[in-house]
């Protein structure tokens, strides 16, 4: 009978109830799906942004953050890959050299970092010089090493770097950098194997990549790296857990994850996170408010059934829940439609993607990442059914109070009205 | 099974107090057909709320069923009333969304009679009051008569011991008013179903086992006219 009174006095204002449900659709459909891109958008900045160099998780000496020099390097990095991924096997590792140095081509110089690489295990885990960012020439790992050219190995170089310096592939370029032992400045010459274009100015205009063992020739360090970078397919939740793992069983060396390594990425996906958060808030409000406008209506314009129902001998607690039964009859049926249409777009957009130029006409850029053209809507179910959760839990909560008050009136109005 | 003993109501703010029920004695048995007349103003209505439970004397003791009200929690009133008291007010006071079948058994759910039960009771109640055919109509579907009918209804359907109807005819017809006033004696006389009224209607006083005069709070004449069948039992309430 409660259910019964329940529903049929929500459907008695039609025109109240139908614009309170519409209202909770929209907004919760909507937050459904901005949950869904915004994730996905997420993803899309970490997965660009440990592929520009970085990685999952960095392995470095425990000084180099303090001082980033060559005297702070990972000596026999193989070894400790080897020890690593007997603990992880599911880690891919790839070694990188990095230093400060200065470019030449004839009468221009540049200062940029030169990062030592191992071209084939390098193709596949970043993108700066992977085949799609290369426009021009070869990738390292497709450049014949040392065979022709007059035996001088392969650089690739930024588009900006390249135009700036008057090269193109083919063309010599000389890297002056200061070795490991302090002595006279160390040179070597490259051919530009190919050029690449990120779309990231720093990138574009002040990096290049040569293969691992030339670079450390050239600075003197053989078989030293400044870091590892480790990919995993994990969550960032497992992620931050095998950080900690390795950290424990590795504690000569620095294990930091891409949050700590690249604070400027975590802090744009943090905030675009922050935004989101903003946003179901602002949701969780529009739900409690119309709601909570619905039932002190409803309650409102019933106070003489209230009464009359307790001066009949209904308990308090009766006309409560049927208060109560109510706001989670609308709730639940608005949150149900709310989150069909929510799942209907983030199929679309998880399938489809979000051709973001096509949208905003221009690539984003964020936390000195270049967003991916398009991007796919990524639902992660637990966050969604704790939403959902916490917005049916929220519909109780507005409506305790006037539920109560609805069961505690005088059953002596009952008569009074009449 | 009703005695009250020097019952008074004073209502009170601030400013003012009004002395609505004075030393009021009353004694009311099993199977009275009872009329409480008065002019306005008199006190009936607020006499008929502390006998119904719907309101605390200022003093007086109350005693129902040979217990004293005053001790009972709101849930207990609650539920006295629910079980063994029916009511039927002067504006009807029907449940809009339910129809005269489930209004007729809203009562018997909330005391926890098992549907199959409560229907078939509700249906009977329904036939008795000559509603039968009404049965799955709205309030708003129903004439005042017919709605005071479902009202009846509704309150004798539990198998209270006490029906208390405030002013049931006021809103009704002098047609729908005999035809009411036939009904609640016929239930009166057949179900030994005991009925206590607040009226100044003649047609109601006139019917009227005992009528208690109230004036200015206080009972001024108490006018036995008939005398109660002792064949009456509330057994013969529809089961």
């Amino acid at each position: 009978m409660i259910h019964k009174l329940a529903l049929r006095n929500l459907l008695r204002n039609k025109r109240r109830s139908c614009l309170t449900s519409v209202i909770i659709v929209f907004a919760f459909s909507m937050m459904v799906l901005f949950m869904g891109l915004s994730d996905g958008g997420h993803k899309a900045m970490i997965d660009i942004g440990v592929r520009m160099g970085l990685g999952h998780i960095i392995v470095q000496h425990k000084s180099f953050s303090d001082d980033p020099s060559l005297q702070h390097l990972i000596v026999q990095p193989n070894q400790l890959i080897q020890q690593i991924r007997q603990n992880k096997p599911e880690l891919t590792a790839v070694s990188r050299l990095r230093v400060d140095a200065l470019i030449q081509a004839g009468r221009h110089g540049v200062a940029l970092t030169i990062s030592g690489v191992e071209p084939a295990k390098e193709v596949k885990m970043s993108a700066i010089a992977d085949q799609r960012a290369i426009t021009k020439g070869k990738t390292l790992a497709e450049f014949p090493q040392s065979k022709t050219f007059h035996h001088l190995d392969g650089i690739v170089i930024g588009e900006t770097l390249a135009n700036n310096l008057e090269v193109r592939v083919g063309d010599t370029v000389t890297i002056t950098a200061k070795p490991a032992s302090g002595a006279d400045l160390s040179r070597a010459a490259f051919v530009v194997a190919g050029i690449f274009k990120t779309g990231l100015h720093e990138l574009d205009t002040f990096w290049a990549e040569v293969p691992l063992h030339t670079l450390q020739a050239l600075l003197g360090v053989p078989d030293q790296v400044s870091q590892i970078s480790l990919y995993s397919l994990e969550t960032p939740e497992s992620l931050a857990h095998t950080t900690t793992q390795l950290q424990t069983s590795f504690n000569h060396v620095n294990i930091s994850p891409w949050q700590t390594a690249a604070p400027e990425l975590y802090s744009a996906v943090t905030l675009d996170a922050a935004g989101m958060y903003l946003l179901m808030l602002i949701v969780y409000v529009v739900v409690a408010v119309g709601i909570l406008n619905t039932v002190l209506m409803s309650t409102f314009k019933r106070k003489k059934e209230f009464t009359m129902m307790i001066a009949l001998g209904s308990r308090p607690s009766t006309v409560s829940k049927i208060v109560l039964l109510e706001a989670v009859y609308l709730s639940a049926f608005s949150l149900t439609l709310g989150l069909a249409l929510g799942l209907w777009g983030h199929h679309h957009f998880a399938t489809q993607g979000l051709d973001f130029k096509e949208v905003f006409g221009t690539a984003m850029e964020a936390g000195g990442v270049l967003l991916p053209d398009k991007f796919y809507s990524i639902l992660d179910a637990s966050k969604l059914s704790l939403s959902v959760l916490f917005v049916f839990l929220l519909t109780l909560v507005v409506t305790l109070i006037p539920a109560i008050r609805a069961g505690h009136r005088s059953p002596l109005a009952a008569t009074q009205d009449a | 099974m009703i005695t009250l003993n020097k019952i008074n109501k004073v209502f009170a703010d601030k400013h003012q107090s009004f002395h609505c029920l004075k030393e009021i004695d009353l004694t009311v048995k099993q199977g009275e057909f009872t009329v409480i007349a008065g002019p306005s103003g008199s006190g009936k209505s607020t006499l008929l709320n502390i006998i119904g439970m719907l309101d605390q004397p200022t003093n007086g003791t109350y005693q129902f069923d040979n217990k004293e009200v005053a001790k009972f929690s709101n849930n207990k009133l609650a539920d006295i009333r629910r079980e063994k008291i029916g009511f039927v007010f002067q504006a009807y006071n029907l449940m809009p969304v339910l129809t005269a079948l489930e209004n007729t058994e809203m009562i018997m759910e909330f005391s926890g009679i098992d549907k199959k039960q409560r229907k078939q009771r509700a249906i009977e109640t329904l036939e008795a009051v000559g509603l039968g055919e009404f049965k799955d109509r709205f309030p708003a579907q129903l004439s005042g008569g017919q709605q005071q009918r479902v009202a009846v209804a509704r309150a004798i359907a539990a198998k209270p011991l006490l029906v208390i109807a405030d002013e049931p005819t006021a809103n009704l017809d002098s047609r729908a008013t005999e035809s009411l006033l036939d009904l609640m004696v016929s239930l009166n006389q057949k179900q030994g179903i005991t009925f206590i009224f607040s009226s100044h209607d003649p047609r109601v006083i006139e019917r009227a086992h005992r009528v208690i005069h109230l004036q200015d709070g206080k009972v001024i004449r108490d006018e036995q006219l008939q005398h109660i069948s002792s064949t009456h039992s509330p057994a013969a309430i529809p089961s």
